[in-house]
């Protein structure tokens, strides 16, 4: 018996995403078991089968390099500081005078 | 291993940030046994409630509602299969062995199906008043649920129990609305199943439950059997039913139905294996088990062959590189 993963994708948008996992003893066995198990009302439009044992996996540890990474961000702050300093110098500026 | 916490403290400090627990996790021994535990149960509740589901279709009255409750018996042992998959996937105990071991009478699950459906009302009631109760305690697991793998299950089960409500109200309303002898069929039914309903959600929670703790459960029993209770005493009178309690009353100061004391013993006696169809129930099951056996060889004796004809497949095709 061989563990598959299940992966469903609706007519027209969304990506492919994970549904579950069933056993079969092979592919034909595993497509029929899955659409029985997982797509009983049209729950999906395309399917994938995966072999569990076939998945190449990336541990946290693999990928923590990537995650302390600021300068492959930028929220905008600085622009925004500047733009709002400007509002309110322009604001200032057509204030009436007491 | 994905993660590991240094002690319970931190893991809960993970949980109530929100955290979702993933089976590749190191996750804490207490957690892992826990989680199982009522997954196991839920696994287990849902295939001996289509197996009961199953017993019935010779007997459903009528092509269409045979075809529904087909399709409904084929959800639950979904159901069964899915949560099963989850379950073998945390490393406790193998599929087959949690299976075994249920149908060995070793094993818990829920009380409603330690009971016997007499006649189609029965089976009516199960439908709508039964599965609202599993709906119920299945949506406030959903609502919150820490564990991965069971949330993302539990939103199929959810929404498939929906369609089981509603052919359940369906069914109700036929037999509200028709002859008298039906309307009493159920009234006799109601009677029979209205409190094993109502046990269904458990006796008060315990304020250290470990499954509230940890966001298994979002909500304390209590709290959903009242609700459960507040929709349902109006909803079945409404029907024109009497609600088997003679206690019960509408207490104007809370604005909340009230009923009387809740007998926990009977609930305590089909958690030992121990309710009046227990026994029968156990052995039918098992019975299935046993009698569907070839399947289960056919496809071992597939998965068999596959390996084999792959070994012998690679073979010959080491075997032509080097020629
Ligand atoms: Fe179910
Ligand atoms: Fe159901």
């Amino acid at each position: 018996m061989r563990t598959y993963e299940v992966f469903l994708k609706r007519a027209g948008k969304e990506e492919f995403r994970h549904a579950g996992a069933l056993d079969a003893p092979d592919d034909d066995m595993a497509r029929l078991l899955a659409r029985e198990s997982y797509v009983r009302r049209g729950e999906g439009s395309l399917m994938w089968l995966v072999a569990r044992a076939n998945i190449v996996e990336g541990d946290s540890d693999f990928l923590e390099p990537n995650f302390d990474k600021p300068h492959r961000h930028n929220d905008g702050s600085n622009i925004a500081a500047r733009r709002k300093r400007q509002r309110s110098a322009a604001s200032a500026d057509t204030e009436p005078s007491a | 291993m994905l993660r590991s916490w240094k002690d319970l403290d931190h893991f809960q400090e993970f949980i109530d940030s929100g955290g979702i627990v993933e089976p590749g996790d190191d996750m804490p021994d207490e957690y892992r046994s826990e989680v199982f535990r009522f997954i196991e149960f839920h696994a287990n509740s849902e295939l001996m409630g289509g197996l009961t589901e199953r017993d019935w279709i010779p007997k459903t009255p009528g092509l269409r509602l045979k075809q529904i409750f087909l399709a409904k018996t084929q959800d639950e042992i979904g159901h069964a299969h899915l949560l099963y998959m989850v379950a073998a996937d945390m490393g406790v105990k193998s599929r087959n062995q949690m299976i075994e071991e249920l149908f060995a009478g070793k094993s818990r699950f829920h009380n409603v199906f330690h009971y016997q459906a007499v006649t189609w009302a029965d089976q009516v009631a199960i439908a709508f008043l039964v599965d609202a109760a599993a709906f119920a305690s299945q949506r406030a697991v959903f609502a919150q649920c820490t564990y991965g793998p069971y949330k993302r299950v539990l939103k199929r089960i959810v929404a498939e129990e929906g369609f089981h409500l509603r052919h359940g109200e369906d069914m109700l309303m036929s037999l509200a609305e028709g002859s008298p002898i039906q309307h009493q069929m159920f009234q006799e039914a109601l009677e029979r199943w209205w409190w094993p309903a109502v046990q269904l959600f458990g006796p008060d929670s315990d304020p250290a439950d470990p499954l509230l703790k940890w966001k298994i459960k979002s909500e304390r029993n209590e709290v959903l059997r009242m609700a459960y209770i507040q929709k349902f005493v109006p909803l079945l009178q409404g029907y024109g039913f009497k609600i088997p309690d003679d206690e019960l009353r509408y207490d104007e100061a809370s604005k909340k139905w009230l009923t009387s004391e809740i007998d926990w013993e009977p609930l305590k006696a089909t958690m030992r294996n121990g309710g009046p169809d227990s026994r029968r129930r156990i052995a039918n099951a098992s019975a299935n088990w046993s009698e569907t056996r070839w399947v289960r060889d056919a496809l071992d004796a597939a998965a068999d062959n596959q390996s084999k004809n792959a070994a012998a497949d690679g073979l010959a095709r080491s075997a032509g590189t080097a020629a």
